[in-house]
């Protein structure tokens, strides 16, 4: 069920209407119903995988809570402070024991479903007979998402920076939490807890502002993401070799604005529908364009999935018994060096994880290793950058954070074009026109017409981008849009809500049945 | 304590002994390399473990922060 359905337009409508009206404490038990409706719907299905998944959270999770316990009890009993070391250790692995056999049944889970679709044409070919079951099982709605989000709750139980739930109810509510479960952002349990039990009061200004989000994110969605993906869609279907470089170029510049428009337009709108509700999600994006470096942009860009990966494998890792032990070798070793190797290995984790997260294909973990290595070369050479720019008299200023921005997309471009492509011999065809045959002239000839948009609809494709554009500069200098707008005479504040409105329902892509196209990171 | 802590903090990053928000992460002013640098070397000045369970925002939000955290581990 998509956001911009009418099915799920009524849903919201009625659970709206109802958790304001309902007695307040039992404002949660609707929006689990609503979530329960939303993803059973989605799912075409009984939610079987999510309600695993929640039971063996729940168990975890009690496990830990009433392991701590014990450990407290018996602590308190110890007198000197190398028998409650020895204790703490004791307690710790089990709990650790637990939790990675909780981690490796899950993730588990979440690989076969993933690489099943590999795997059985492989198993096929080796054993020469048809498994035909695989045909009917379908991969659970939001999987990659409310996986790790049940992750950070059992880790986070474990390192007691979450209070345990003891309500299974409100743990597949957590999971399950509507707006958030089929993309994120990654919630975290302390964070939403607290808020599913606050009592909630309706606010006239609240629900505008909801609402209004919700629009802003439809609008980038279906104006923008889904316009720019017509042209990325004809040139990428193209036989490569008879694209030039150029329109390749634009193509590509176009996906990264796509992927952006399409993200943050859905997070907007999941942002928005729960703040309707009186219940905040946490931010996604910060506008990553704008950044000066790749570890900039991956502080920008989805931003909850960034600190996942940090706060659970990153630190995990570097703070293991393995980690300190490389850490201790290799300082003794190679003194400046060698206290960065541990953050290195870190990072290549991190991201040929988080390639293999995004995709199944060896694209995505070619695109991952290319992250970790530059991640892992700026960590490096970034004392011998200082000297360089001080030897080059170069200053900080407008035109070096403008230069250090156009390195930022050109790194990010490079990816792009890898996980765009439909194969890496495209990938390869794609990089050798930009030397090969990059002929400008294609751009303005009428060969740039030829890939599904004409001059309208490019011109409209312009203006729609200085809007976005003119917001996201506005956002950058901290102004709150929404804010400012409100303060403003009813003419302009009405002219550009209607505006904007105006152009969702007569320039957004709609599909046959006036649905909108599937978000992008649905199939991550 | 304080000074030495403040002194491993400077030597890593210095925007950091200025800042006086309370979200030193999100706002940017250190990176994770930067939190694994100094825990690095409070481990071995303090000759502590830091484990990961205390690697969250809420204990690197400000310098203040960061002092609290070493001092309550010495007192464990």
């Amino acid at each position: 069920m998509q956001f911009t359905s009418y099915a799920f337009i009524i849903l919201w409508m009625a659970v709206f209407a109802l958790y304001y009206l309902c007695p307040k404490k039992m404002q949660w038990y609707l929006l689990l119903a609503a979530s329960v409706i939303f993803y059973s719907i989605g799912l075409k299905g009984i939610p079987l995988g999510l309600l695993l998944t929640g039971v063996t959270t729940y168990g975890c999770g009690l496990y830990l809570k009433g392991n701590l316990a014990r450990e407290k009890e018996e602590r308190s009993r110890c007198g000197d402070k190398e028998s409650k070391k020895a204790l703490k250790a004791v307690y710790q692995k089990k709990r650790k024991r637990v939790q990675a056999l909780y981690i490796l049944c899950n993730l588990g889970v979440l690989v076969c479903y993933k690489y099943a679709v590999i795997a059985v044409p492989v198993i096929e070919r080796l054993t020469g007979s048809h498994v035909g079951f695989l045909e009917k099982v379908v991969m659970p709605l939001g999987i990659s998402f409310y996986t790790l989000t049940a992750i950070s709750y059992v880790i986070d139980a474990g390192r007691e920076n979450c209070e345990v739930e003891t309500n299974f109810l409100k743990v597949i509510l957590f999971l399950s939490y509507f707006p958030a479960v089929t993309q994120g952002p990654f919630n975290r349990f302390a964070q939403m807890k607290e808020q599913f039990e606050k009592e909630h009061v309706f606010e006239y200004d609240r629900m505008l502002r909801g609402i209004q989000r919700f629009v802003w994110g439809a609008f980038k969605k279906m104006v923008i993401a889904d316009r720019l993906g017509i042209f990325v869609d004809r040139v990428y279907g193209t036989e490569s070799s008879v694209v030039a470089g150029s329109i390749y170029i634009c193509a590509t510049v176009f996906y990264m604005l796509q992927l952006y428009a399409d993200f943050s337009g859905y997070i907007d709108m999941a942002s928005g529908i729960s703040e309707t509700f009186d219940i905040v999600l946490p931010d996604n994006f910060k506008r990553p364009y704008f950044s000066k470096s790749v570890a900039e942009f991956w502080r920008r860009w989805h931003i909850t999935l960034g600190t996942w990966f940090k706060d659970y494998v990153m630190f995990s890792f570097v703070m293991s018994g393995v980690g300190r032990k490389i850490s201790k070798t290799c300082k003794n070793k190679w003194k400046g060096l060698g206290r960065q190797v541990t953050p290195i290995i870190g990072t290549l984790l991190v991201w040929f994880f988080t390639g293999i997260w995004h995709g199944r294909t060896v694209s995505y973990m070619l695109w991952g290793v290319y992250y970790g290595v530059i991640m892992s070369m700026s960590l490096i050479l970034e004392p011998s950058f200082g000297v360089w720019k001080r030897k080059l008299h170069i200053e900080e200023g407008r035109i070096w954070s403008v230069v250090c921005m156009i390195r930022t997309w050109l790194i990010v471009f490079v990816a792009d074009v890898l996980i765009r492509s439909v194969s890496l011999a495209q990938a390869g065809a794609i990089y050798a026109s930009f030397v090969t045959r990059l002929n400008i002239r294609s751009v303005l000839s009428k060969e740039f017409t030829s890939y599904g948009l004409n001059k309208y609809e490019f011109l409209l494709l312009f203006m729609v981008l200085l809007i976005w554009l003119a917001v996201s500069l506005a956002e950058e200098r901290g102004v709150d849009v929404r804010t400012y707008l409100a303060g403003r005479p009813a003419v302009i504040r009405w002219g550009c809500y209607y505006g904007i409105v105006l152009l969702l329902l007569f320039t957004g892509i709609y599909g046959g049945g006036y649905d909108t196209a599937v978000f992008m990171y649905q199939s991550f | 304590m304080e000074e030495k802590i403040l002194e491993i903090l400077g030597e890593h990053c210095e925007e950091a002994l200025d800042y006086d928000g309370d979200s030193m992460m999100e706002d940017g002013i250190i990176d994770s390399f930067t939190v694994i640098n100094v825990i690095s070397d409070i481990e071995d000045e303090f000759d502590i473990e830091i484990d990961a369970k205390y690697v969250v925002a809420e204990n690197f939000k400000n310098k203040e922060a960061i002092i609290a955290l070493v001092q309550r581990l010495l007192e464990e």
